[in-house]
C-alpha cells in the first residue's frame, strides 16, 4: 500500500461519507469543512472497513488529535505497518 | 416585571398543507388530510386503525450535511419549520445568536424511525460488526430533545432551551413556556413549537387501548369526527408548527409584523389518572388561563378545542367549555381536518387560530354531520364563517393528565 493509495481512499471517503471534494491536505478540517467530533468516530469506522482490521481503543483515542487530511493519511500509514496486512480494496 | 408577548412569525407542514396559503386553502374547502396508513413491514397489519394524517407531498429542505448528520425525521420537520418561522420574522442574525433568543420545541419521542433501527441492532445482534453499525449519531437523532438542539446548531441560537415531551400538550407547553420567559423578562424572544414524524407504535398504543379510530378506514376523509354522534376516536398524525415570540416593544421597535398577541397561558395536571379526561382538571385549567389573561370568559370569541374524537374525551371537554365560556364562543375541532399531530398540535392549532384572525373567518369542524346531543350545549361550527376573531383560546390535554390552554388576541 502506498502514500498515494491511501491518500486517494481518504479522499474517496471523505466525497462519499462526509460530501467533502477533493480537501486540502494541510488545512484544518473543523475549520475549513466542519469536520467534527461526530465526523472523526465515523471516520475511524472507514477506516477499520479500509483496513480490514479492527482499531484498539488506545489506537482510536491517537486519532482525536488530529486535525489535517496529510494526518488521516500518516495515521492510516502506521496502522498498516503495525498490522503488516495490505489494506481491503473497494 | 410583566411584559406584552407578541407572535410575529408562524409555520406549519400539516396533513393540509405546508404553510398559510395551503392550509387556509385546505380550511376553507374543508379538505382532509387523513390517508390509508402505511405498511411498516412491522406492526401495521396488526394494527385495526388504517387511517392516518399524512403529509404526503414532498417538503424541499436544503439542509448541509454537517447539520443533517444529526437529524432524524422529526428533526427535518422541526428545523424546517424553524427556519420558515426565522425567515418570516426578520430577525437580525446577530440578535438570533445573541443569547436573548430561545427556543421551546418538542417531540412526543425523539425520533422512533432512528428508535426502531437501534432497536433491530439491539435484539438481532450476532456479532460486533452488527454492533458498530449504531452510529454515533444515532442517540442524537433520536433523544427527547432532538428537535429543540437541530434548531439551535442550525441557526446558531444560544439562549435557553425548554424541551417539553408531554405527548399532545408538548407544543403547546413550548409556547405557554415561552410566552413565560419572555413575558418575565427572561428572553427578548423565544422559537417555540413542536413536531412529530409519521409513526405506526403510536398508533399502536392508541389502538390498543381502543381510541383510535376504525369504523372509517375505507373512507379516511370522513374521520375523524369531533362532537360527532358517529366518531369513533382519534386519528394519528404527523407535522410540526412553530411560532416566534417576541416582546412587544422590541417586536414595534423594529418595525416587526405582529400576527397575533399572546394574552395568557395555564398548564395544570388531573393528579390522578393518566388517561382518562378529568372534567375537574380541565375545567380549571380553563378557569386559570382566563384569569392569567386577566379576561372574562365572555370575552373569547373562539375555543379551538382539543376534540380529538374519542368518545369520553370530546363529551368532557364540551361540558368543560359549557361551564366556563358558556355558549358564547364558537368552538371548532382543527383535528377534524388532519388528525392528532401529537406534540405538533398545540402549535398547529394556535397557528390557525392566527390564520383565522388575520384573515378574518372561522373554520367549521369537519365530518360533524350530526352533533351527539351530550356535546350540543356549546356553539359548534358547520360551515365557514365570515366572522372576526379578536380572541381565541387554544386548549390541549395530553396523557399524563396535563392540561393547557394557550389565550392569544387579535393585534390591532
Amino acid at each position: 500500500m502506498t502514500r498515494q493509495e491511501i491518500e486517494r481512499e481518504v479522499k474517496n471517503i471523505f466525497q462519499r461519507e462526509f460530501e467533502v471534494e477533493n480537501p486540502e491536505m494541510d488545512v484544518d478540517l473543523r475549520e475549513a469543512y466542519a469536520f467534527d467530533s461526530i465526523d472523526a468516530i465515523e471516520l475511524l469506522l472507514e477506516i477499520e472497513k479500509f483496513l480490514g482490521s479492527e482499531l484498539t481503543q488506545e489506537e482510536k483515542k491517537r486519532a482525536m488529535d488530529i486535525r489535517t487530511m496529510n494526518q488521516i493519511c500518516d495515521y492510516i500509514e502506521k496502522l498498516a505497518e503495525t498490522r503488516k496486512v495490505a489494506p481491503v480494496k473497494k | 416585571m410583566e411584559r406584552r408577548v407578541v407572535i410575529t412569525a408562524c409555520s406549519a407542514i400539516t396533513p393540509i398543507g405546508h404553510g398559510k396559503d395551503q392550509i387556509v386553502e385546505s380550511l376553507l374547502k374543508g379538505i382532509s388530510g387523513i390517508k390509508t396508513l402505511r405498511e411498516d413491514q412491522l406492526i401495521s397489519r396488526f394494527i385495526h386503525s388504517k387511517v392516518y394524517g399524512t403529509v404526503d407531498y414532498p417538503v424541499d429542505y436544503d439542509f448541509k450535511r454537517q447539520y443533517r448528520k444529526t437529524m432524524g425525521p422529526v428533526a427535518y420537520y422541526a428545523c424546517q419549520v424553524a427556519k420558515e418561522v426565522l425567515e418570516q420574522s426578520g430577525l437580525p442574525q446577530d440578535f438570533i445568536t445573541s443569547g436573548k433568543m430561545g427556543v421551546a420545541f418538542g417531540s412526543i419521542h425523539g425520533s422512533p424511525t432512528v428508535q426502531r433501527d437501534i432497536y433491530k441492532v439491539f435484539f438481532e445482534a450476532k456479532d460486533k460488526t452488527a454492533y458498530q453499525s449504531i452510529g454515533a449519531v444515532d442517540y442524537l437523532k433520536s433523544m427527547v430533545h432532538t428537535t429543540a438542539v437541530n434548531i439551535t446548531k442550525m441557526f446558531g441560537i444560544t439562549g435557553r432551551v425548554i424541551s417539553s415531551g408531554t405527548a399532545c400538550t408538548t407544543s403547546s407547553q413550548s409556547i405557554g413556556y415561552g410566552y413565560e420567559a419572555v413575558k418575565y423578562g427572561l428572553q427578548e424572544a423565544m422559537l417555540c413549537g413542536g413536531a412529530d414524524e409519521y409513526d405506526t407504535i403510536t398508533v399502536a398504543v392508541f389502538d390498543n387501548l381502543l381510541a383510535c379510530s376504525t369504523a372509517f378506514n375505507s373512507e379516511p376523509h370522513r374521520t375523524p369526527r369531533p362532537f360527532d354522534k358517529l366518531r369513533d376516536g382519534l386519528v394519528v398524525a404527523e407535522g410540526a408548527g412553530a411560532v416566534m415570540l417576541e416582546e412587544y416593544e422590541f417586536a414595534k421597535k423594529r418595525g416587526a409584523n405582529i400576527l397575533a398577541e399572546v394574552i395568557g397561558f395555564a398548564c395544570n395536571n388531573n393528579g390522578g389518572d393518566l388517561i382518562l379526561p378529568n372534567l375537574d382538571g380541565i375545567t380549571k385549567t380553563l378557569t386559570l388561563g382566563v384569569e392569567n389573561a386577566r379576561i372574562n370568559a365572555q370575552d373569547v370569541d373562539l375555543v379551538s378545542a382539543h376534540a380529538t374524537a374519542t368518545k369520553m374525551g370530546d363529551i368532557i371537554e364540551a361540558q368543560a367549555i359549557s361551564a366556563i365560556f358558556g355558549n358564547n364562543p364558537y368552538v371548532v375541532a382543527p383535528k377534524s381536518y388532519m388528525g392528532h399531530t401529537m406534540a405538533a398540535c398545540g402549535a398547529i392549532e394556535t397557528i390557525l387560530s392566527v390564520y383565522m384572525m388575520q384573515d378574518g373567518f372561522i373554520a367549521p369542524t369537519i365530518n360533524l354531520e350530526e352533533i351527539d346531543e351530550r356535546c350540543a350545549m356549546i356553539k359548534h361550527v358547520q360551515n365557514v364563517l365570515d366572522e372576526p376573531v379578536k380572541i381565541a383560546a387554544i386548549q390541549n390535554f395530553a396523557f399524563g393528565g396535563v392540561n393547557t390552554i394557550v389565550l392569544i388576541r387579535k393585534f390591532s
